[in-house]
């Protein structure tokens, strides 16, 4: 993996959500019905959707230390893995690389579903209405799979969630220089996090999002390390998908059909 | 700020007490992160476990109203300890300072204690004179009666035992914080403070600030780059306002507004300008004169001459102090018969809705000015009353946002940044400008043709914003005339420093002089950083005073000019001139000639002051509803604290209403929310109204997170969601438990998103010197909805 990347010092973010705002104001995006709070503390939403592409989530607090509370507060999007579960996956190829980042053309997308299973960190969703007054390019629309493209289709020099960060707990750039930062601060955090670890360096091939945390991977609910999906396995699906893809005659209900029951022939 | 944002960034450490900046003042945060980026410290001392305090190097939680205790408990220990600059406090304070022999303390009471008027008369709150008018000092700090030994004396009295069993914070943390603090006492090492409404929001508010202005006094902190008091505003424009004397003590530019019995007239008011014999103080304010005759003249032109006392008689003089909680009352008496509110949504932001709301049906009519309808402005027609009951006749005057029209906007740091226009305001929105120039014309219309009891004021004010032929009022043009010019021939001013009171000169505001000349300094954006590469930005913006970005700049150097921290030097002696900042007071004084604090008429940092009613020294006292009896002193409440008439049987007690109650802010929302609980992005974020409650409280109430409770007390109660959470602990305060429950207070009844006010619950009573509500600490019970 080579080019940009972002990373995330869970270290310095104090959970201000700017990077939430600025996602849904650059991509046009709606907000979500929401009730109180739907996760711990201030999460809300409660996870990733369809129409939320970044996302911060704030872990319960620890007062083990009553001099020194640690409150975990992490800014969530697509992770851009090199070796990508959900390009893998798509049975339309709808799903590419663009300059590094995992995209999606919702142009070629059928709404399947295989990146949503395939993606052990919970990113793409389908969404399930159409919203045509959002969306930049082009409108939000049913049965097409969203998530994060790194402001590759707005076309930010530097993307939105990054550039409002106030705290530079969230900052992009040459992936190998985020990665020396990230060390070097991993050094300096760990007097007051001893079991303080960077995640991505390694994981699907290496991430795009790089984030170091105040404690182990697992702690946050990151799979630890994580297997790309086998690729004869996807073959043997995208094989038969590809026969009964002749008798879809390019309808996008009947290509999900044809994708559902490739999926269940090869279970 | 006597600093400013940037400066931040130059603590060794920063002190985080009363306010929450990772949450409400985002940006700001970035530089505290520099400074611990550089090896700063930052310690949090709040009631609860805040993002601040999660970010900070060490927290500690006290019980809200106990900040003087606390802040005590460090003095005490400073003083104890002698963790001290010596140097600096010695020839920059009045430590050594001797007191007035007839000056007491006892039990929590200064001398000159009137308990009818809840007032004191100051008179024993002085210095013992020489022969020359000039305060007697003793640099050996041994006198018993100089300020220094009566200080350790009084704050003798805040032992770590006894601030641990006020505040609840234990005794260790305590020490950890004092010695982090006291860390800073070495010269060349600063602290900075930063605070905000958790520590004026209080009856001992201003005491709460005068208590760290005396630590940042005894560490040599003042001053200093990375050092100096930091107040962090909670609006972007909410300095400016006050520079332009929008509270209703003050004229432009902290001139005191005048009342019927100190200054009915202009010989007066001037009788009452500060005086100094003594040749060390600059005593800045001898120049009050200029400044007031300055400000007349803008505001009067022609018709202020010397023969007419420059029309001072136009001015409007109180008979009575009428700070916010009094305007609600003589509303409600039907004293205040009509309202304009600008900016603001009073239901929500006030004390006390509840009865706030009976005054306003009170009111003939009312003028909202806001972007959207404000539950202020659907006061006449919210749940639960008849619009036809309401005879007040409402008018919603549309405005615009802040992008939406020009100007300046002052930021904490005195920073005055001018704003341009970015887009035209959405139908017939209009600038606050536009609107109050539209009823100014009107009014003064009037005047002119119905005549009326005094319509000179209004017939002789300049009011010339307007280019012929245009409609509009130019924002410059107000601008203009707030920097001044001369009379003669209209020279827009450079300085204060040229300000004349015979007339000759004209400034709106004598603090903006200069930020106007024949250009628009607001308008600068240099990127120079500046002398000694401290953050300073010199030509980026303009700052009052004078384009000084650190004030009380001298005492950044001792007496022969050196800084007292060479690695962040803000100004220097060369020996014959200085360099770097602009220099307090005027480049011709050299370091020993004067003392630093210019606008104190001792010329030096009051540890001692007469300059506040509720006394000298600073003293704990209980808040107005507090659960527990006063631990230091048999005074319940500040004993100068106003109690009002109207609202004296108004007030609860802990065995109806055993927890804490307290309010404070998400960066979610802003203030009473109107601009944010509109906004889709931000009300999915934070869509309810709701209170934060800790584990154990939870568990006796029957509560879980996400349930439905009732916040209640004899003033109003609240409907919200339950947040359990270990960020809030219970206390141990002189032997019991005592719980807390907070609220944010950005919720009401109208926006998009609605709730509850939490200000249906605080109490109308204030801080004894500004009347600054007591939002931050108060009584209540709670209940888990069926």
């Amino acid at each position: 993996m080579s080019g940009n990347a972002f990373l995330v010092d869970t270290t310095k973010c104090s959970g201000c959500r700017a990077c939430q705002v600025a996602c849904k104001q650059w991509n046009n995006l709606p907000a979500e019905k929401t009730k109180f709070f739907a996760g711990p503390e201030y999460t809300n939403p409660a996870e990733l959707s369809a129409i939320t592409f970044n996302h911060v989530k704030f872990f319960p607090v620890d007062m083990s230390n009553k001099e020194k509370p640690v409150w975990t507060i992490m800014h969530k999007k697509c992770y851009h893995c090199s070796i990508a579960n959900c390009e893998r996956v798509c049975p339309e190829k709808a799903i590419y690389k663009l300059e590094g980042w995992t995209v999606i053309d919702q142009d070629r997308c059928i709404g399947c579903g295989a990146c949503v299973n395939a993606c052990v960190y919970h990113v793409p969703h389908v969404l399930e209405e159409d919203l045509s007054q959002y969306g930049t390019e082009q409108p939000l629309r049913k049965y097409k799979s969203y998530k994060c493209h790194a402001c590759t289709v707005n076309k930010r020099a530097v993307p939105a969630c990054a550039k409002v960060c106030p705290m530079g707990a969230l900052s992009y750039g040459p992936r190998h220089s985020l990665i020396k930062n990230a060390q070097e601060r991993l050094e300096k955090v760990k007097g007051d996090f001893p079991k303080a670890s960077i995640y991505g360096l390694d994981e699907f091939g290496g991430l795009g999002v790089i984030t170091i945390l105040k404690d182990a991977p697992e702690t946050y609910g990151l799979p630890v390390n994580p297997k790309p999906i086998d690729i004869t396995k996807i073959k043997e699906i995208h094989d038969t998908y590809a026969l009964l893809d002749l008798f879809t005659f390019r309808n996008k209900m009947l290509k999900k059909a044809a994708y559902k029951l490739s999926n269940k022939m090869n279970v | 700020m006597t600093n400013h944002w940037i400066d931040i960034k130059n603590a060794d450490v920063v002190i985080v007490i009363g306010c929450n900046p990772a949450e409400n003042h985002p940006i700001s945060f970035k530089w505290v992160q520099k400074a611990m980026e550089n090896g700063g410290k930052m310690v949090v001392i709040d009631p609860r476990v805040t993002k601040s305090a999660s970010l900070a190097n060490l927290y500690a939680q006290i019980r809200p109203g106990t900040d003087l205790a606390f802040l005590g408990g460090i003095i005490n220990y400073l003083l104890e300890k002698d963790l001290i600059q010596k140097e600096y406090v010695v020839e920059y304070t009045n430590a050594a300072y001797i007191v007035n022999k007839d000056f007491k303390f006892n039990n929590g009471l200064f001398s000159g204690y009137d308990a009818a008027k809840r007032s004191y008369d100051t008179k024993t709150w002085t210095y013992q004179l020489n022969d020359k008018g000039v305060p007697k000092q003793d640099k050996s700090l041994k006198d018993p009666q100089c300020v220094y030994q009566l200080m350790k004396a009084h704050y003798g009295r805040y032992t770590l035992e006894k601030v641990e069993s006020v505040t609840g914070c234990p005794k260790d943390t305590i020490l950890k914080v004092a010695d982090m603090i006291g860390s800073t006492s070495k010269a060349d090492k600063v602290a900075t403070v930063m605070y905000a409404m958790g520590i004026t929001q209080h009856t001992v508010g201003t005491q709460n600030v005068r208590a760290l202005s005396i630590l940042q006094l005894l560490l040599g902190n003042m001053g200093l780059a990375g050092g100096g008091i930091n107040a962090l505003r909670g609006e972007s424009n909410v300095q400016g306002s006050t520079d332009h004397g929008l509270l209703y003590h003050i004229l432009t530019g902290y001139l005191p507004a005048p009342n019927t019995q100190k200054h009915p007239t202009f010989a007066k008011y001037n009788e009452t300008t500060p005086k100094t014999q003594d040749p060390m103080s600059i005593n800045w304010w001898k120049e009050r004169p200029k400044y007031l005759v300055s400000m007349l003249k803008a505001w009067y032109g022609d018709a202020a001459k010397k023969e007419n006392d420059f029309c001072y008689d136009y001015l409007p003089k109180s008979s009575k102090g009428t700070p916010y909680m009094v305007v609600f009352e003589d509303m409600l008496k039907g004293i205040i018969k009509g309202a304009f509110y600008m900016g603001t949504n009073p239901i929500v932001g006030g004390p006390n809705a509840n009865r706030s709301v009976k005054a306003m049906e009170k009111l003939d009519w009312l003028v909202a000015v806001d972007l959207w309808e404000t539950d202020s402005s659907i006061f006449w027609k919210r749940k639960g009353v008849n619009p036809k009951d309401i005879k007040t006749e409402v008018f919603l005057l549309p405005a615009a946002s802040s992008v939406e029209k020009e100007g300046s906007v002052s930021n904490s740091g005195r920073w005055a940044q001018w704003r341009f226009k970015a887009v035209k305001a959405p139908g017939q929105a209009k600038a606050d400008l536009d609107i109050v120039d539209m009823v100014f014309r009107e009014v003064r219309d009037l005047y002119k043709k119905e005549g009326g009891k005094f319509p000179d004021p209004i017939l002789n004010a300049t009011w010339n914003y307007t280019h012929p032929g245009e409609h509009e009022p130019d924002p410059r043009l107000v601008a203009k005339e707030i920097n001044g010019y001369t009379t003669k021939d209209k020279k827009q001013m450079e300085s204060f420093m040229d300000l004349k009171d015979d007339g000759s000169t004209a400034s709106g505001c004598w603090i903006y002089c200069g930020s106007y000349t024949d250009e628009n300094q607001m308008e600068r954006r240099g990127l120079d950083e500046g002398f000694g590469k401290i953050g300073m930005f010199p030509e980026w913006s303009w700052c009052w005073p004078l384009n000084r970005r650190i004030i009380y700049n001298r005492a950044a150097v001792n007496r022969k000019g050196e800084p007292w921290d060479p690695k962040r030097p803000v100004i220097k002696w060369t020996g014959s001139k200085w360099k770097g900042d602009i220099v307090d007071g005027g480049p011709k004084f050299g370091p020993a000639q004067k003392n630093p604090f210019i606008m104190n008429s001792e010329g030096v940092g009051k540890l001692f002051s007469n300059g506040v009613n509720d006394g000298p020294f600073t003293e704990h006292f209980e808040p107005m509803e507090s659960p527990v009896a006063n631990g230091l002193n048999t005074q319940k409440v500040n004993p100068a604290s106003l109690i009002m008439e109207g609202v004296k049987g108004n007030f609860g007690s802990s065995s109806q209403y055993p927890y804490i109650g307290t309010s404070y802010r998400v960066v979610e929302h802003w203030q009473a929310g109107a601009m944010t609980r509109n906004l889709p992005w931000l009300a999915e974020l934070v869509p309810d109204m709701f209170c934060e409650i800790s584990p154990s409280l939870a568990k006796t109430k029957g509560i879980k997170t996400g349930d439905r409770v009732t916040i209640y007390n004899g003033r109003g109660s609240v409907s919200a969601y339950a947040l359990v959470t270990e960020r809030v602990q219970p206390m141990k305060v002189q032997g019991k438990t005592v719980e807390m429950v907070g609220m944010i207070w950005h919720f009401g009844a109208g926006c998009a998103v609605s709730g509850d006010s939490c200000n249906m619950l605080t109490p109308s009573i204030g801080d004894a010197n500004t009347m600054i509500p007591e939002f931050k600490a108060f009584l209540v019970n709670i209940r888990k909805e069926a």
